[in-house]
This record gives structure tokens, sequence and C-alpha cells, in this order.
């Protein structure tokens, strides 16, 4: 889960790493809640760098200034996030920029913990002399040796604030089951107070069960979530790679879905999400393939539904009897469907899919054609 | 070097073989021809699944067997202990199927092989495959016919369909290795450079990849700097994937310039390799060039 700075920094400050006093707004039209000391910065909250450059983090002097950046920031879409709340935080005054970040090193099978001097852009643009880096195993004790290594002959006042933050940053590390903390820019006093200025934070889907507090995180705030929530009550991955997208997907395994998604937009089409719907989770139920096509029936432009399976092991006479009983507990979702079947007991679903009028092609070109006969049609249809 | 042939001889037993995957499993491995020799399971009611002896540790097992390689097909959550018991009992190739295993624990698990000096293939991965020969893992029959193509992928999926498409070709695989598609693993693109350089069957490599990570990265640097001569093939899933978002598998994410389709193309084409954008494209483009040569 890549979470919002607003998040991020809420997770650091309750384990007492020190963040400019700040709020979270969602609704432009709303009166603001207490606000820290001014002057701001208002910072829209997606999952992914480049926040500035692309407008919407905003320095503010006035309340004024504050609702005209709420209502510029909230609702836009930026790299193919739609921005749903801003954090407004206190600016911070003072202090020079620096940089500490502990990261998986999956290569090297430890944790790679860096640290700059300076700060504020992207850890690749800086000169490799203002680097300092390592890889520790995965231990309390390797990562407090390697921190202090690294930090031993940096100069004042940096060495005291990264060592700081860097210890406290490990120990997040270990517990939270973090796959990446990044701090940057981290502002240093000449006292060696420090604060953090922006945070990354990803950590580990996998480990959510034994996570207390990121799964309270993710209960409480789901819709800001709305992928890693769905994996975790549903069991299977959905993405909304495109909200104007005209092709609804029903596909199974992560890297095939994938690659039908690049593919298809690769020759002009719209997909309108991504699905790993782990067909050997399914044990017979249709309760996971129901969601599903309600959740596909929520993209406004669906025009054609596409199911490509290729079952290594799944037995596909008995997938299709699940499909076949999904699709008519959603009468609502109404768009012609493509079936692509390959693998284990395909004459078994050929018979079950006929029988509910949905043509089976074993070839996914013949499959795309028919797509797009459909898309097509239903153009004419407008 | 890290050399993962195995062959109808070696002896392999079956971490969780009670359970569901582990009773299904087992037989579609005995069936294409794997030695499975033992099983692991806590039911102390049963003797015997599909006729293969149950031990309750690994340890027994190996002392009884002789079993030199383990397919664990156990819970997420308990995947890190199955590992450390095969390595105590002597096991020293060990494939994880399972899905969602905690990076920490993968991470610890990868310094617990190291030190074992053991080939660790998985977790999250399909397993490997010797066409014709030997399994360990689901790779699907439809897919496995013997050739010259060595196979490394991240996705299981994406993997059975370019294999399935190039054996309707008559393209077939020499030594077929699913890394997996954590972030934290055993077993790396890599790693095996060497391997399928000397590797007299293989004449031409396909690395099935995907966004998230620098293993496709890591690969390129390794072609350098070994010299590899044989023709390299790549496909790579998620060029349109949203920033930030994890795409199904667990390292699938990207962040900013990291991880991203277009660096890992450009890694991959500097090494020499083709990079195909679609799965017709990679099967017309593997025939074509294999044929010929």
């Amino acid at each position: 889960m890549y979470l919002l700075e607003h998040d991020a920094k809420s997770l650091l400050a309750a384990h007492h790493i020190t963040i400019p006093p700040g709020c979270l707004v969602s609704q432009a039209d709303q009166p603001l809640p207490p606000l820290p000391a001014g002057p701001w910065m208002v910072k829209g909250q997606i999952s992914a760098g480049g926040r500035g450059k692309a407008g919407i983090i905003k320095k503010a002097n006035t309340v004024e200034e504050i609702k005209s950046h709420c209502e510029h920031i909230i609702g836009r879409t930026v790299k193919g996030h739609r921005v749903q709340s801003v954090r407004i935080e206190q600016q911070i005054s003072g202090g020079a920029e620096a940089y500490c970040s502990l990261l998986l090193d999956a290569a090297a099978g430890g944790i790679r913990v860096i640290m700059a001097t300076q700060g504020g852009m992207e850890i690749e643009t800086l000169p490799p002399e203002a680097i300092q880096t390592a890889v520790a195993a995965p231990t309390l004790e390797a990562l407090t040796q390697c921190i202090a290594e690294l930090t031993a002959h940096l100069p004042a006042p940096y060495g005291q604030a990264l060592s700081e933050v860097g210890l406290h940053l490990a120990k997040r590390f270990l517990d939270s089951e973090a796959l990446l903390i990044e701090i940057n820019p981290l502002f240093v006093r000449s006292d060696s107070s420090w604060v953090v200025g922006d945070a990354k934070y990803v950590t580990d889907d996998s480990a959510l069960e034994r996570q207390a507090e990121i799964l309270h995180l993710l209960k409480t705030r789901s819709s800001a979530y709305p992928e890693a929530a769905l994996k975790f009550e549903h069991g299977c991955d959905y993405v909304v790679v495109d909200p104007d997208g005209e092709i609804g997907l029903l596909t199974t395994g992560a890297g095939l879905s994938m690659m039908l998604v690049d593919e298809l937009r690769a020759v002009g089409l719209k997909p309108y999400n991504f699905l790993d719907v782990r067909t050997g989770g399914l044990r017979g139920e249709t309760q996971r393939l129901v969601k599903v096509l309600q959740w596909i029936h929520q993209g406004r432009h669906i025009k054609v539904l596409l199911i490509n399976i290729f079952a290594g092991i799944t037995e596909l006479g008995e997938f299709s009897k699940l499909l076949v009983s999904a699709l008519a507990e959603v009468p609502e979702l109404n768009v012609p469907v493509v079936a692509r079947l390959v693998g284990n007991g395909l004459p078994a679903a050929r018979e079950v899919l006929s029988a509910a009028g949905i043509a089976l092609y074993p070839d996914l070109d013949e499959a795309l054609v028919e797509v797009k006969k459909h898309l097509a049609a239903a153009g004419e249809k407008k | 070097m890290i050399n993962p042939r195995l062959n109808r001889n070696t002896r392999v037993l079956v971490q969780g073989i009670s359970g569901r995957a582990g009773r299904l499993h087992s037989r579609l491995m005995q069936e294409y021809g794997t030695q499975i020799v033992a099983g692991i399971s806590s039911r102390k009611e049963l003797s015997h699944i599909n006729g293969v002896p149950l031990f309750s540790d690994c340890s027994q097992a190996v002392k009884a067997t002789q079993a030199t390689a383990s397919v664990a097909l156990v819970g997420p959550f308990d995947l890190l202990a199955a590992i450390e018991e095969a390595l105590a009992a002597g096991i020293r190739y060990i494939v994880t199927p399972t899905e969602g295993m905690p990076v920490h624990d993968a991470l610890k698990a990868k310094q617990a092989v190291d030190r074992a000096g053991a080939i660790w293939v998985g977790a999250s991965t399909p397993g490997m495959a010797i066409a014709g020969e030997v399994k360990l893992g689901f790779l699907p029959n439809d897919a496995l016919i013997p050739g010259p193509i060595g196979i490394m992928s991240k996705s299981g999926t994406l993997s059975y369909e370019s294999g399935y498409r190039l054996a309707q070709q008559k393209m077939g695989s020499s030594v077929w290795i699913g890394v997996g598609g954590d972030a934290v693993k055993g077993i790396r693109y890599a790693d095996l450079v060497p391997f399928y350089a000397q590797d007299e069957q293989t004449q031409a490599l396909l690395v099935i990849g995907e966004i998230g990570g620098h293993e496709e990265e890591d690969l390129a640097r390794a072609l350098i700097d070994h010299q590899f001569k044989k023709p390299v093939f790549a496909l790579i899933a998620g060029r349109s994937a949203p920033e930030g978002v994890t795409m199904g598998h667990a390292g699938a994410l990207v962040h900013g310039s990291h991880g991203t389709w277009q660096a890992k193309r450009e890694a991959l084409e500097a090494a020499g390799a083709i990079v195909f954008g679609s799965l017709n494209d990679m099967v017309h483009g593997v025939v074509q060039k294999i044929a010929r040569s």
C-alpha cells in the first residue's frame, strides 16, 4: 500500500517522529477544520510523486488562498489518480534540506539505507558524492550499526539529525513491515533539530493481517485505498485503469491481465479495469464473481465484457457454470459477453456457455475481433 | 554457479501434502513423472496420500527417503517456517508456489537460504519444469514440450499463455524457471544467466517480466557482464499501469521513475535483447529467429 502523505505522516507522528502540524480536507465547499498557525502549504494527496510539478502543491498566506487552492486541487486527476483530499499544513521555516530513506534491496536480500545532506529533489538526481548508502540485514542491530557508520563522518548539524531520524525509521520499517520509507526533504536546523517535510511510505499488503495499525488505517480510510481494501476483503486484485473505459475485463493472473490491458490500449481500445480474479480461490461460490461484475457495472461507458481465462489447473466447465450464475445475478450489467477460455475442461465449458448464449473463442485474436464488432455496434446505436 | 536442473530421479518431498493444494498438485506432479517420495503433514491419522508415505517433519522424511528437493504448499504465514525446516533437514532445492508471503519473511528466508547455499524458487511462482522430464509446481502440461528455449518468468499466467502459444508453433522449452511475482524472492533472473549461458539444450532465452522492482535491469547488466551470446527475447507486462498501485503481484508497483516499463525495455535492449510489445509479436519473433538459426 502506497500511503498518502497525510497517512504516512500521521503514522510517523504516532511514533514520536516530528512532522509539521496539519489536517486533511476532502470537500472544498465545507467549512475548514481548525488550522495550525500560518502560513500554510496546501498539498493534494495522491499515491504518486511529482505532485509539485503537477501543480497540486501550493503555498497559502491567507485562509482565502487556502480555500481557492482546495477548490482547484480537489477533484483533479493527476497521473491517473483522482485527488480526493488535500493536507493543509504549516509551512516549515528555516532549516536546510536533507534526505533519509530505508527501502528493500531485493537483490541483496537486505534493507538499503540512503542518506544525503541535500534533499528536496529526486534522489536519483543528486550527485553521487552527496549520497551515503549501505545495505543491512533486516534486524535492528544491523540497521543501528549501519546508520552509525553512515552518519559518523557527516558534518554538523546533519550527522546527529540523520542519525536520530535513521534510527526512528529503522524501528518503524521493521515493526510495520514496510517496503519503503523515504523522508524527502528532511528539514534540519542549525541546532540539529529536525522536522519531516514530505514522507513516502509503502507497506506490505501481504502482511496486513498481522499489522494492526495499518489494517486499522485501511479500514477507517478504505475510500482512499480502494484497491488494497478490495484485495483484503475479497481476495482478488482489481484496479480501474481508465474511468472512461469501454471494455470490462474478467481475467485471471496478474501478468496475463496486465498484458491484455497493455495490448488493448496499444491497438486503440479502451479497457476499463485490471483484474486478477484468482479462479483457484473461487471454491465453487459465485460471490466473488458477482462482486466483480457489480464493480465493472460502475463503469459508465462499459460496452462489452471480455472474459479471458487461461486455466492451468482450474476446471473450465465448473468455472463456466459459476460465471453463468454470476451473470444472472447481475442483470444490470446488460452488455454483450465475449469469452476466451483455454485449458482444462474446454468442451464442458463450451456446452455450458453456449446454453447461456455466450460464444466461446479459444483464440484471443478472434475474441478481440468480436469485441471490436460489439464496440462498433454500440457506437452505431448512439 | 546456480544449476537449477533436476531430473526424473530427483527425490522430492511435499510440505503441506494433506491440504487441498497439496493433494491435488502432488498427484499432478506424480502423473508428470516427478518422483514424490514423501509428504509432510501434521495429520497423524493419515499414513499415505496418493501412495506417498507421510512424515511429521522434514528431517524424518529426509532420513527415511533421502529426499533432496521440496515443494512447499503451505499458507503464506507458514512459509518461512517451512523453508527453515526444509533447510535444517538438509534439503537444498525448495520450490514455494504460495502467493502472499510477507516481504519481511521473504527477507529472512532469503538470508537462511543463502547461508545454506540452497536454491529457492519462489515465492508466488508456478514453479519450475524441465519439459518431458520433471516438474516441481504446476506449470500446465499444454505449455510444456521439450525444445530449445530457456524460459524465466515472473507471472504464471502470462508464461502459461506464452509457453502454450509457442508449443502450438512446435517451439518448446529447455529449463523453465518461474522466479515468481514477489519483490523479494529466491532465484532471480540474473542468478540464472551463467547457467543458461553454458546449458547445451538452451539455444535462446525468453524473459517474461513485468513492471516494478529492477530485476529486469539487473538481468540486463548480468547479460552484458557475462557476454551472453544466445538470443534473448523479452515480454514485459504493465506498460499501462498507473503509478502507485500494486498490479496483482506484490512486486508490480511503480513509484516515480522506479520500476517503469520504459526503464526495463531500455535496459534490456541495451543488453542486446529483443523486447516485444505483444504476445503475438513475441511468438512470431521467437519462431522466426530460432527457426532461421
